[in-house]
């Protein structure tokens, strides 16, 4: 037998393992690793793209003054109707950058790996406060900002108006924007146009109070997602392969034959443009505690007409802020991709007549986009008392379709007197029928 | 003229039937509780892939059944969620 050298085992490679000698000072220990050697799920994660990958930040803008770039002037303010701005100062118009060339979010949704996110849509630090106060660039004055509500203050020492532009963690600040298209006159005649139609039965204090001139312009938070995705379902679907009465006279009932067939489907899809709400209030849409689903009805909005962030659009207008992250909108974002995957399997059963029952599904999100972006919405709102603090009716108008849609509080008894009537009339006719 | 006994419930229900009905498409008409973003229709889809057609196999075969309809059909129901796989 021949003798054989002691050959020491090879030592373990992955992550992880003991090393000989540690990383040089500086070096990452996963730097000297050569990814394409390591198990697939932790190669992926290694190169998938940083979260973060797109930088929409207004760097010129970050001294809070939107300058004219004609005069230098910061009275700058949205011009109604267009998606341009305007200097009241020396009339001068231009238009900001479209955040869709710009950052090319147009593009390569077929190839989205992993959760990119915005600069704009990153999470927000769980100790942002939404008071901000601002040095004026102007004077150098301290001017305090509520970013809660509004984006825009003057400076009161210099009159300066001053924008938080810069993109800070409290999730006021967004990628992107849409500037309104509908003016307020439009807006106010499509409330009264909406509520015309809904008068007879409509609340007396809603009547007495309607004032449309109220309406208000906000700018609510969105994100407007991209994804890609990858969705299982599996279940049943049935043929009819005969239909037959069986029976005669007054027992005459109709029997059915049916194949039985198991089926299943998958379907890759990529989503372009899906606007989720990310403020915790607006996104619950229970219709028992309140009317968010009107607002939420109104949607979609031509997002890819979105500009680069710019306070100056702001002025005039109320915003709400962004107060929910990638994470917490993860859920809602699966479960519409669930049903819109669902929507584009259903042409493929047209062959099951009885219908199909599914009963088993899957989405696998293979990657996704995050944007997020201040839509233009008019608001009007209505107050019901009622217990638990009463309900808040909206009417809502689409700033950029003008579509609008509304809740109308309506006039309890005049509703069950108006159901009882019809009902008693078309009783009497069936009893009239019968005794005839 | 001879009327059986179901048409007669079914014409003494029309009265109450007609009643709820109306309460309920005045009370959708304002306040629009059905309402929602139509996500599935709305928005810019593409699909890359759909597969799976060629695998529908037949299980079973059903006799004489009086409901013209699959039990628990959820076809165009996109928005009910059912068991993950």
């Amino acid at each position: 037998m021949a003798l054989h050298p002691p050959t020491t085992p090879p030592g373990p490679t992955g992550p992880g393992s003991p090393q000989d000698m540690p990383p040089a000072p500086g070096q990452h220990p996963m730097d000297s690793l050569d990814p394409s050697k390591l198990p697939p799920p932790i190669r992926d994660e290694l190169l998938a793209p940083d979260p973060a990958a797109i930088d929409t930040s207004a760097k010129e803008l970050r001294d809070g003054l939107n300058h004219c770039p004609k005069c230098g002037s910061t009275e700058v303010q949205h011009r109604p109707g267009s998606d341009r701005l305007i200097c009241l100062y020396c009339r001068h118009e231009w238009a900001a950058t479209r955040v869709e060339e710009a950052f090319g979010l147009g593009e390569g949704i077929a190839d989205l790996r992993g959760t990119q996110i915005a600069s704009g849509a990153r999470d927000i630090a769980a100790d942002a406060a939404s008071l901000r106060s601002f040095k004026c660039g102007g004077c150098g004055a301290e001017v305090v900002i509520n970013t809660e509500t509004a984006m825009t203050a003057r400076c009161h020492w210099c009159r300066h108006v001053l924008g938080v532009n810069e993109q800070i963690d409290n999730g006021a600040v967004p990628d992107a924007l849409l500037p309104f298209h509908i003016k307020k006159d439009d807006a106010v005649a499509r409330i009264r146009q909406f509520v015309d139609k809904r008068r007879l039965f409509a609340l007396k204090a809603f009547k007495d109070e309607f004032t449309p001139e109220n309406v208000v312009g906000v700018y609510l938070p969105y994100m407007v997602v991209d994804a890609r995705g990858s969705a299982d379902a599996a279940g049943l679907g049935e043929i009819e392969t005969r239909r037959y009465t069986r029976g005669d006279g007054k027992n005459k009932q109709t029997y059915f034959d049916a194949d039985v067939w198991r089926v299943q489907r998958r379907v890759d899809f990529t989503v372009d443009d899906l606007p989720l709400e990310s403020s915790a209030r607006r996104g619950n849409l229970d219709t028992r505690s309140n009317t968010h689903n009107v607002i939420n009805t109104i949607l979609p909005f031509d997002t890819k007409n979105a500009v680069k962030w710019n306070a100056s659009y702001l002025l005039g207008y109320t915003s709400e802020k962004r107060d929910r992250d990638v994470q917490h909108l993860m859920p809602r974002l699966q479960e519409q991709m669930l049903s819109i995957a669902r929507a584009r399997m259903q042409p493929s059963m047209q062959r099951y007549d009885r219908g199909v029952r599914w009963e088993r599904e899957r989405i696998d999100l293979k990657g996704t986009r995050w944007v997020a972006m201040y839509l233009p919405v008019w608001l009007y709102a209505h107050h019901q008392p009622g217990s638990g603090g009463g309900l808040r009716h909206y009417i809502a108008v689409n700033g950029r379709t003008g579509e609008t849609m509304g809740s109308v509080p309506a006039q309890q008894w005049k509703l069950v007197l108006a159901a009882l009537t019809i009902g008693t009339v078309v009783e009497a006719l069936a009893l009239w029928f019968i005794a005839r | 003229m001879d009327i059986d006994g179901d048409t007669i419930l079914f014409l003494l229900a029309l009265g109450p039937a007609s009643a709820v009905g109306l309460y309920w498409a005045i009370y959708r008409h304002y306040r629009n509780t059905d309402k929602s973003h139509a996500f599935e229709h709305e928005t810019a889809v593409e699909v890359l892939a759909l597969t799976g057609v060629e695998a529908d196999r037949k299980v079973d075969e059903i006799r004489g059944t009086r409901s013209p309809r699959i039990e628990g059909d959820n076809v165009g129901n996109h928005r009910q969620r059912v068991q993950p796989m």
